[in-house]
């Protein structure tokens, strides 16, 4: 089980190694000679930024993919040609992000899929199949209803469920492929548990993921790519963070901290006692020109029911908001964007981008009435200054602007959205959890935008549980605990570190801070 | 490799042009028939009520909806406006309330957008499902016609109010060297197109729809209101519907209760052959112009071939594999011929391409997969 440090590419009892993959795409060399290993009963992370190589390996280990050059050897056992079929033979096992169940059908049912016991009469046997079930989850600790249906059941659990499936469809690889993006920080501890009761029963496990603070909590080993080639593989203690962004991304990355501000704008959004019933209550709040305020908590604590109801995509409760001095209730989100309040939305693929249209039509789509000639039609040069406009500044990188978005980089994809916000010109600008699921650099590349915003006397709010980033951006950090705003910590104060501001996320008082301390 | 490799998506998007070149040559050789003015005359006559469906449908489905009623729409509209012209008792049918031409025309336009209003409304503000509404709507108006003409033709042969319908259906606007008289019917057509081209490439309206389309929650968030743009496209489909119907009676003067039956097929036809994605969000007019023209060319062509009407079908139905299965081609291309970006191989945005990518997982097309 313990990971011997000294022969770290010791060929001997490796359940997968991979050797010299090559893979070209037309034009680009995606793989270059790269080589990866797993051992029995380890968790190893595959990091890299985004377009580095890690899907394209993964998928030449799942069989998608035919590799151009190099060898797979499953138990020291060379496959041939891999193929999907034969690598689920071999028991190499996906669990995706979005697990690939039927969300109408009970757990039960999904788990037999194809084979569901009948009784003598031809009709399904429903007490079998859910016993089985049941006694299937519980040999693996999981201690699930199994009658439920797989649409009210937690992601966290859905992909507990699946690797489940897989293991006891004897799989002994599991690939995780950013499991925890989707999840919050409770059930991403749940999530660990099981994984680490897995491990200490021999199976192995890949773990693709940007967030690095999981990678030192989770991994055993870590195997860096990055531009398609290996960078190194490495035994995870002994790595500090630091290090491992260094490896990721070929430089040094600076940290980016905004300065601390003397002067305090003028307020442009006043909330007072708004209360949403079970969501949040007596919300008291005042966002000022040119400042960043983050609001975090749990899961569920309200901060992000809030951002999502001054945007209009939930309903925003009762009390008194007022913009700029002027009663703020918006209906819908164009109201909104008219009033000027924008709202970065935390998943990119549903709210943010249109994956299928072009960066020119995504950032230029919330402001084409303003794009128009008098006759108005779209003026195409106007559309294609601003667009190119904000290409620049924000230092979008994309071959062009009718690329569509679906195509590139996460970072880059967010930094879509945030061009289409700013284009609004807003006053008042909501993010929420603005850098998950982009890589190291695309993250202090977002923080530095948020902060010249403020320049222009935009207020924004960040809602995020990212808190080393919080820490770096904001002037005022406003912790939500069930539905209440508990404590606010500044920026210059002693107090304003992540130890203590977990602490009341967790509904720590001020007054036992000092046990934190 | 790599440079015939980024010409591939070009060729595949500008397919439907070519594989129309080739129809063309394939039948000019076939029969001396086929390139001479009156058959041209007569390809796009035939392919003027289909195209006018085509560019509203087209609309619909942008927005990654559909709409099957509008073959009814027009057979219903095509009635009403022979109803409102013939004199009180005429001989066929002894109904009729001759009003103004005018008047009539304007009545079953106004008809057809509050028949697309009514399916807009349903869809958005009753959140049913747009494969039912429109499904229960084609049965609904189709019921209507025959209870109206009581299994019975409407006809307008011998009343001189129906000039005005004539003057769409038959009549010719000018005269154009070897080509000769151009029909009223096919200008209208090609406005129609030129128009839906500009408002869905150079209006506001036009790139939200496609962003509607592509992603419904995104446009929401957008600051566009998805649910009022639906209403309008099923009112612009309706519209166009009546349009059609109305060149449909003028040309034949004589309609009856299963007047535009199994026009839908073609239309949904001439649409996705002609690039408009049935998932929303994709496709040009132009394409769907081409789409029109080809298959009303295979028509001709293969009749005047004297091919058997039974094969013609058949035909038919393998030129929409064939165009389906180009389609299918273009996703396995797209990703690739892209000009490779700096910090990204091109490999990783082609595994994003396949819509099964690991860091890239389709929860986009999930979020537009309400189209059923």
């Amino acid at each position: 089980m313990h990971v011997g440090r000294e022969n770290l590419n010791d060929a001997g009892d490796l359940v997968v190694e991979m050797r010299d993959i090559a893979k070209r795409f037309p034009g680009v060399v995606a793989l270059d000679h790269v080589n990866f290993t797993v051992r029995p009963g380890e968790i190893h992370a595959l990091v890299g930024k985004n377009g580095a190589g890690k899907s394209t390996l993964m998928h030449i280990l799942t069989g998608l993919y035919p590799a151009d050059g190099g060898d797979i050897l499953v138990r020291g056992e060379r496959i041939e040609a891999m193929t999907t079929s034969r690598a689920r033979h071999a028991g190499i096992a996906l669990v995706a992000q979005h697990a690939t169940f039927v969300p109408a059908l009970s757990i039960a049912e999904n788990l037999a899929t194809g084979a569901l016991p009948t009784t003598r009469s031809g009709f399904v046997d429903w007490k079998r199949l859910n016993a089985i079930a049941s006694e299937r989850m519980a040999a693996f600790g999981l201690d699930i209803d199994v009658r439920r249906k797989m649409e009210n059941v937690s992601v966290a659990e859905r992909q507990m469920i699946e690797i489940a499936r897989a293991l006891f469809a004897d799989a002994s690889v599991i690939i995780l492929d950013e499991p925890t993006a989707p999840l919050p920080k409770h059930e991403v501890r749940m999530l660990f548990e099981f994984v680490r009761r897995q491990r200490e029963r021999g199976a192995s496990f890949i773990y693709i993921s940007h967030y690095l603070e999981e990678v030192f909590a989770l991994s055993d080993r870590v195997t860096v790519l990055r531009n398609g080639r290996g960078v190194g593989v490495f035994a995870t203690d002994d790595l500090t963070q630091p290090e491992l962004v260094r490896l990721i991304s070929g430089s040094d990355v600076e940290r980016f901290r905004r300065p601390v501000r003397e002067t305090v704008g003028r307020p442009v959004l006043r909330i007072a006692g708004l209360t949403r019933p079970n969501v949040y209550h007596d919300v008291d709040l005042t966002l000022h020109e040119g400042e960043v305020v983050g609001l975090t908590g749990l899961e569920g604590s309200g901060n992000a029911a809030l951002a999502r109801g001054l945007f209009a995509l939930e309903p925003i409760g009762a009390g008194e908001v007022t913009l700029d001095g002027k009663r703020y209730a918006a209906s819908r989100p164009e109201a909104a964007l008219a009033r000027g309040v924008a709202y970065l939305p935390r998943d990119r693929h549903g709210y943010g981008i249109v994956g299928i249209a072009s960066v020119r039509d995504n950032i230029s789509l919330s402001v084409l009435d303003r794009l128009r000639t008098v006759l108005g039609f779209l003026s195409l040069r106007k559309v294609i200054g601003l667009v190119e406009g904000y290409i620049r500044a924000l230092g979008i990188k994309t071959p062009s602007q009718q690329q569509p978005v679906e195509f590139l980089s996460g970072g880059n994809q967010q930094k879509v959205v945030v061009a289409k916000l700013v284009a609004t010109e807003p006053r008042v600008l909501l993010l929420d959890e603005p850098t998950q699921g982009v890589d190291v650099q695309a993250k202090v590349e977002i923080l530095r935008i948020i902060d010249e915003l403020t320049t222009r006397g935009v207020a924004v709010a960040v809602v995020s549980d990212e808190l080393n980033e919080l820490i770096d951006v904001c002037d005022r950090i406003l912790v939500f605990y069930r539905g209440r705003i508990v404590r606010e910590f500044r920026k210059g104060d002693a107090d304003m570190t992540t130890a203590h501001i977990l602490h009341a996320i967790e509904g720590g008082t001020e007054a036992a801070d000092d046990a934190v301390a | 490799m790599t440079r015939w490799r980024s010409a591939v998506p070009a060729v595949l998007d500008n397919l439907i042009w070519l594989i129309l070149i080739a129809v063309v040559l394939f039948f000019a050789t076939q029969t001396d028939k086929f390139l001479t003015p009156i058959n041209l005359r007569n390809i796009l006559t035939a392919a003027s009520v289909l195209g006018i469906l085509v560019v509203g449908q087209t609309f619909v489905l942008i927005t990654s909806n559909f709409d099957l009623s509008s073959e009814s729409t027009l057979g219903l509209a095509a009635l009403i406006g022979l109803f409102l012209i013939v004199p009180p008792g005429s001989p066929t049918w002894g109904a009729g309330t001759e009003i103004a031409p005018i008047a009539s025309i304007a009545v079953i336009l106004a008809m057809g957008a509050v028949i697309g209003w009514i399916i807009g409304a349903l869809i958005t503000y009753g959140k049913m499902n747009n494969f039912i509404v429109t499904l229960a709507m084609l049965i609904v108006l189709r019921g209507a016609m025959l209870r109206f003409t009581n299994g019975q033709a409407v006809t307008s042969i011998d009343s001189r109010p129906a000039e005005v319908f004539n003057w769409l259906g038959h009549e010719s606007a000018f005269s154009l060297p070897w080509l000769g008289a151009v029909p009223v019917s096919v200008l209208v057509m090609l406005g129609v197109f030129l128009i839906a081209y500009i408002v869905l490439t150079f209006r506001p309206f036009g790139r939200e729809l496609y962003a509607i389309g592509g992603n419904r929650a995104a446009a929401l968030a957008s600051g566009i209101d998805p649910d009022k743009r639906v209403r309008q496209v099923y009112m612009i489909s309706g519209l166009l519907a009546a349009l059609a119907g109305w060149m449909l009676a003028g040309r034949i003067s004589s309609v009856q209760s299963d007047l535009g039956e199994g026009y839908i097929f073609n239309v949904m036809a001439a649409a996705v052959i002609g690039g408009i994605s049935l998932l929303g969000g994709r496709g040009s007019i132009v394409g769907a112009l081409g789409g029109v023209l080809l298959l009303s060319i295979i028509d001709r062509g293969l009749n005047l071939m004297q091919v058997s009407v039974f094969w013609i079908q058949s035909i038919q139905g393998f030129v929409i594999l064939i165009a389906m299965f180009i389609d299918a081609q273009k996703v396995r291309f797209r990703g690739v011929a892209m000009t490779p970006s700096l910090d990204e191989p091109a490999g990783e945005r082609d595994v994003a391409a396949g819509g099964d990518a690991m860091e890239h997982q389709p929860s986009a097309r999930i979020a537009r997969g309400d189209a059923g």
